[in-house]
């Protein structure tokens, strides 16, 4: 596996020939966004401008939606969450990823096997793994409660208590999705020539430096790209919610996603989860914008 | 986005019908032109037209049945998989008695269901006949999406005083009568035989109370030598009014909202009177698991873990299929006297529809004797149609005649516009502040909630 590292040597060459291929590469993409998201995008934006009920015609209201966004408690408490939620998951689960492929960037007997172990919950669909974590999560008998029984600290509620609840869904959506992360990073880390390992090691470098100053800053790469994209499905975190707690009985684990849906399906509020639907991409586009002028800074392209 | 995988295919299954529907109804227009008129009207609109019942208005009241042309018409449900069957059995039935309409039958989650209806009428292709919960009936029949069924009622002479009162009221409106109801459901009180004579407790009857329910459900509270509960006295769902809260806040002689829907009642001190009895059975007696345990454990009376639960009717058939041997008593009496809830499932037809007159004859059909027979074999509801409710209804189980005689003091589950967004506003403070921990008392938690759900009501 050495595309990663392929590319990146490469990209950076003149556009001339390279430029039309990854257009010709991007078309069915751009196509497909063109075609099938564009016009709903636009019409969001739009709709975010009225009042509409979706069953009757709607009626203009400018910028009322994103006002009573702005005093509407459960919105700015879904903020909160959101915000909580990816910024807790999004480091923590790169670290464990990280951690994860550097224990399996070995060569031992059976380790295709564990590799894929670790890769089988991003498989699995989500309904079976909340299921699962239904019962981990069990006040009465969960397993998690049953570890606690044994090391004699009292039963806890989890999603049931405000205060657990989030950091429930976190450790369940970083369980669930850390093969992918993986994977990535595993990919990286066997695109580091061993020269540059042997290397550090002529000049006495130990386990730390060799991770500090080798393996990390050429890794920084994937760090990068794993970084934007949970930074993205971070903010956009609605299944787990949806599947695990849907979000009761308090808002205590009420989302952006979670809020749009509910107002634009359950109270006819279209217009008013249309706004908040902008306000979750300003917030994406704004973010994941500081993120890509932030990779001058930290991140190293061989 | 994760659904339920069983309903994944489904809404992009029917959203490939709407659009081909919608295409071939674009196709129909303009291949017929300006002669859409119906000759039986010719000077009225066309949406007037597609609405008024065929050969209205040209004969005295008879109910002939169905005399079209040959339509298929869809009929869309929530339900589970025994529903489906269960509807099935209903649309062969009535496809035998007429011959001309065909019935298909689209059944959802509870969930799904709504979020499919809605956008399928923002699409115009909405199902001609669908199945409407009470509650949420306002919010659809005031955006003039349902049609008036009142042309038809009179047209075919048909007695609406066959059907309970209540449930037909649920779906009247000054302008009009925008649906019939399909079935019904009223809360009472479950309780666990083997749990009572184990006891030596008499089991509940019609002339219990509050205090003799807190007394009971005390001596059914079980402890082992850890004091750990091995058996609840009292269950309840406090998740939705249904279930116990809003016929504790009438028993207690308070009220939910007024009755022109304008301002909320459930701050009253009568009304927090009622939810405080609940949040004490939870928190003060604790003879009642409360949210936390419940929500992971399911029904705590179905599990065989409670010895009394407070619920609706809708849960025989899932009691029986648990394998428990209980009864069913009227709910305890408050301060102010006996109150129960009743909720009826209307059948509605979309005021779109192509063929409403064989809609009409099919939401009839639901409503019939031998339709309301099928439906209550499910044990899943009870009939509407007062004829089976009296007749075969009530020796249909044991405690089925409570049931029955409960309709007669039931109150209807309130129904108005805005009635999610209002009640997802109070049971968040409820559920948080109320019943799952205590940190306020009812009145307290009533009061702060009230201004938000008074503006509710207001941007309605």
């Amino acid at each position: 596996m050495t595309t990663l590292g392929g590319i990146t040597r490469r990209g950076r060459g003149p556009l001339s020939g390279e430029g039309r291929w990854a257009l010709l590469f991007l078309a069915p993409t751009l196509i497909g966004l063109a075609v099938l998201s564009a016009g709903p995008i636009l019409a969001t934006l739009a709709i975010s401008l009225t009042d509409w009920d979706l069953l009757t015609p709607p009626k203009l209201a400018g910028l009322d939606n994103y006002l009573s966004l702005l005093s509407d408690d459960r919105f700015l408490k879904a903020v909160r969450n959101t915000f909580f939620y990816t910024i807790v998951s999004v480091p923590l689960g790169l670290a464990l990823a990280l951690g994860v492929a550097m224990a399996l960037n070995v060569k031992v007997r059976g380790i295709a096997f564990i590799r894929t172990a670790y890769f089988l919950p991003v498989v699995t669909s989500s309904i079976a793994v909340a299921l699962v974590w239904q019962w981990i999560y069990n006040p009465d008998s969960g397993l998690l409660n049953q570890v606690l029984g044994v090391i004699g600290l009292p039963p806890q509620k989890w999603v049931n208590d405000p205060t657990l609840a989030m950091p429930a869904i976190i450790a369940m959506s970083i369980w669930q999705g850390l093969g992918v992360n993986v994977i990535i990073f595993l990919a990286g880390l066997q695109a580091i020539p061993s020269e540059l390992l042997d290397a550090a090691n002529v000049d006495g470098g130990g386990r730390w430096a060799r991770f500090r100053w080798v393996i990390l800053p050429l890794l920084t790469p994937a760090i990068f790209f794993t970084g934007v994209l949970s930074l993205i499905d971070g903010f956009q975190v609605f299944d787990q919610v949806f599947v695990l707690v849907k979000p009761r009985p308090t808002d205590a684990t009420i989302t952006i996603v979670y809020f749009i849906y509910e107002n634009g399906f359950k109270f006819f509020k279209m217009g008013l989860a249309s706004a908040a639907s902008w306000v979750l991409f300003l917030i994406i586009a704004l973010f994941t914008a500081i993120y890509f002028w932030s990779q001058d800074r930290w991140v190293h392209y061989q | 986005m994760a659904m339920d995988p069983s309903t994944r295919t489904r809404p992009a299954d029917s959203r490939w019908r709407a659009a081909l529907a919608v295409v071939l109804v674009t196709l129909l227009a303009a291949a017929c032109g300006g002669t859409t008129t119906s000759p039986t009207s010719p000077a009225a609109p066309p949406a007037a037209s597609a609405a008024a019942p065929s050969g209205g208005g040209s004969a005295a009241p008879s109910d002939a049945g169905y005399t079209g042309p040959e339509a298929t018409i869809s009929y869309s449900i929530w339900g589970d998989p025994q529903e489906i069957a269960n509807q099935r059995a209903i649309v062969d039935a009535f496809h035998a008695a007429n011959p001309k309409i065909t019935v298909n039958v689209d059944v959802s989650d509870w969930e799904p269901y709504w979020d499919k209806l809605q956008t399928s009428l923002a699409g115009g292709a909405a199902p001609d006949v669908f199945a409407m919960d009470g509650p949420l009936f306002p919010d659809y029949q005031t955006r003039d999406v349902l049609l008036d069924l009142k042309p038809f009622i009179d047209r075919d002479g048909y007695d609406l005083t066959q059907l309970a009162d209540q449930a037909v009221a649920d779906f009247t409106t000054p302008d009009g009568q925008f649906g019939l109801p399909r079935d019904l459901n009223v809360v009472a009180l479950y309780y666990n035989k083997a749990m009572f004579d184990a006891a030596g407790i008499p089991y509940p009857d019609e002339t219990w109370d509050w205090a003799k329910l807190k007394d009971v459900a005390q001596q059914l509270t079980l402890k082992d030598a850890n004091g750990k509960v091995t058996q609840w006295g009292f269950y309840t769902e406090t998740t939705d009014m249904e279930n116990y809260w809003s016929e504790l806040v009438w028993q207690n002689g308070g009220d939910i909202v007024s009755a022109d829907h304008k301002t909320s009642l459930v701050a009253s001190d009568e009304a927090a009177g009622g939810i405080q009895f609940l949040q004490d059975l939870i928190w003060k007696d604790k003879v009642m698991p409360d949210a936390s345990i419940t929500d992971a454990l399911g029904d705590a009376f179905e599990q065989g873990q409670a010895a009394m639960e407070s619920n609706g009717s809708w849960l025989v058939a899932t009691h029986e299929a648990a394998g428990l041997d209980f009864g069913i008593a009227p709910l305890p009496k408050g301060p102010a006297g006996q109150a129960t809830s009743i909720n009826p499932t209307g059948a509605v037809v979309y005021k779109g529809t192509k063929n409403p007159d064989a809609a009409w004859e099919f939401v009839k059909y639901l409503a019939s004797p031998p339709a309301q027979e099928q439906i209550m074999a499910l044990k899943a509801s009870m009939p509407a149609n007062k004829e089976v409710l009296s007749g075969s209804f009530a020796t249909a189980y044991e405690g089925s005649d409570v049931l029955a005689d409960a309709i007669e003091y039931a109150r209807l589950k309130p129904s108005f516009k805005g009635y999610n967004d209002w009640t997802t506003t109070l049971q968040t403070e409820i559920d948080a502040n109320v019943f799952t921990d205590a940190n306020k008392t009812a009145k307290q938690s009533l009061t702060d909630v009230l201004p938000q759900l008074d503006q509710i009501l207001a941007e309605q």
